[in-house]
């Protein structure tokens, strides 16, 4: 056992190499002030393209507002004709349906108007529920869009 | 219920006109052009509704808007029919909203042929968002004033002095 060396692991011949703590920083392509001045500049841009989609998207809408105007009294002379015969349909409709019940009159119930003070001359456009008490609850649903309410 | 037998509504023979059947792009693409030409039905007839508020009383003001789009309609259709379907075409189909925007040249097209043959200009783009003046032959209804209560207090008359208040306020939390 006399020949066994023992040897103790050391240094490398002429010492380690020293700790590298540099810090060694990203390569800068601008400085604080070129990055200020890009920011503004791209900010002028986008806000004045941003004016004048803003612009353009305000135009749109008052044409669009305004072509509806232009063919409001159009739809709206249409729809009074239609709501009216509909108003007519809907009282024979309640005439036919209630003629065997006795001292029913139409419109009220039974000789008792929605409105004591209300002259004749005047209209009260019914509810939509009245409105559609001939028809079947979907048609109610769909107009007044509880289609999809279970 | 509601409408009674005293209710008086008009039989289906006043109420049935000739009704201008078209779609809604053909009157979205026609709507400067048409109020323009139908202007003084149509604010004839608006402000009829917003005054009396009764669709029974303005039934005449509204055949002669129907009417009068009728007539712009055969009009347009005698000479200009195929620019104006063109133009249809492209509101229907280049937007889901029927936007005016992607329409320009097919509007161009159009312009000039409504401008050439039936001598009808576009109008300003906000023309009819802009208030409209009308002049009628109509009476205005009468309006109705404040309500006047005969048995309301009278106010306190001139000059008389007003002690304050012998026992303070009556809510202690505000002074």
């Amino acid at each position: 056992m006399a020949e066994l060396v023992r040897r103790q692991d050391m240094p490398p011949p002429g010492g380690y190499k020293p700790v590298n703590y540099k810090r060694i920083p990203a390569r800068t392509f601008f400085n604080g002030w070129t990055m200020i001045g890009g920011y503004l500049a791209m900010t002028t841009v986008a806000a004045s393209l941003y004016y004048l989609t803003c612009k353009k998207i305000h135009h749109d809408e008052i044409e669009n507002r305004s072509a509806m105007f232009a063919i409001k009294p159009l739809l709206l002379a249409e729809r009074d004709r239609e709501y009216l015969k509909q108003l007519g349909r809907n009282r024979e409709e309640e005439r036919t349906l209630m003629a065997n019940v006795e001292g029913w009159k139409v419109g009220t119930w039974y000789g008792e108007p929605i409105y004591k003070l209300n002259t004749d001359d005047e209209l009260v456009e019914p509810r939509i529920q009245d409105y559609y008490v001939h028809a079947k609850r979907r048609e109610m649903a769909r107009r007044m869009n509880l289609e999809k309410m279970s | 219920m509601g409408i009674t037998d005293e209710t008086y509504l008009p039989s289906e023979e006043e109420l049935t006109v000739t009704e201008v059947n078209v779609s809604g792009p053909v009157l979205k693409a026609a709507a400067h052009h048409l109020g323009n030409a139908c202007l003084n039905e149509n604010n004839e007839f608006m402000l009829c509704r917003h005054e009396l508020g009764d669709p029974r009383k303005c039934l005449k003001e509204g055949k002669a808007v129907t009417n009068c789009a009728l007539n712009f309609f055969r009009q347009v259709k005698n000479n200009c029919a195929t620019e104006f379907t063109q133009y249809v075409n492209c509101i229907d189909r280049s937007s889901s909203d029927q936007s005016f925007l992607p329409c320009r040249k097919t509007q161009g097209v159009f312009d000039k042929c409504m401008f050439d043959k039936l001598n009808m200009c576009r109008p300003a783009f906000d023309q009819y968002a802009r208030v409209q003046v009308h002049h009628t032959d109509r009476p205005r209804p009468p309006v109705e004033g404040p309500a006047v209560y005969p048995d309301a207090a009278p106010y306190l008359p001139e000059g008389v002095d007003k002690p304050p208040a012998k026992y303070g306020a009556r809510f202690h939390w505000i002074w």
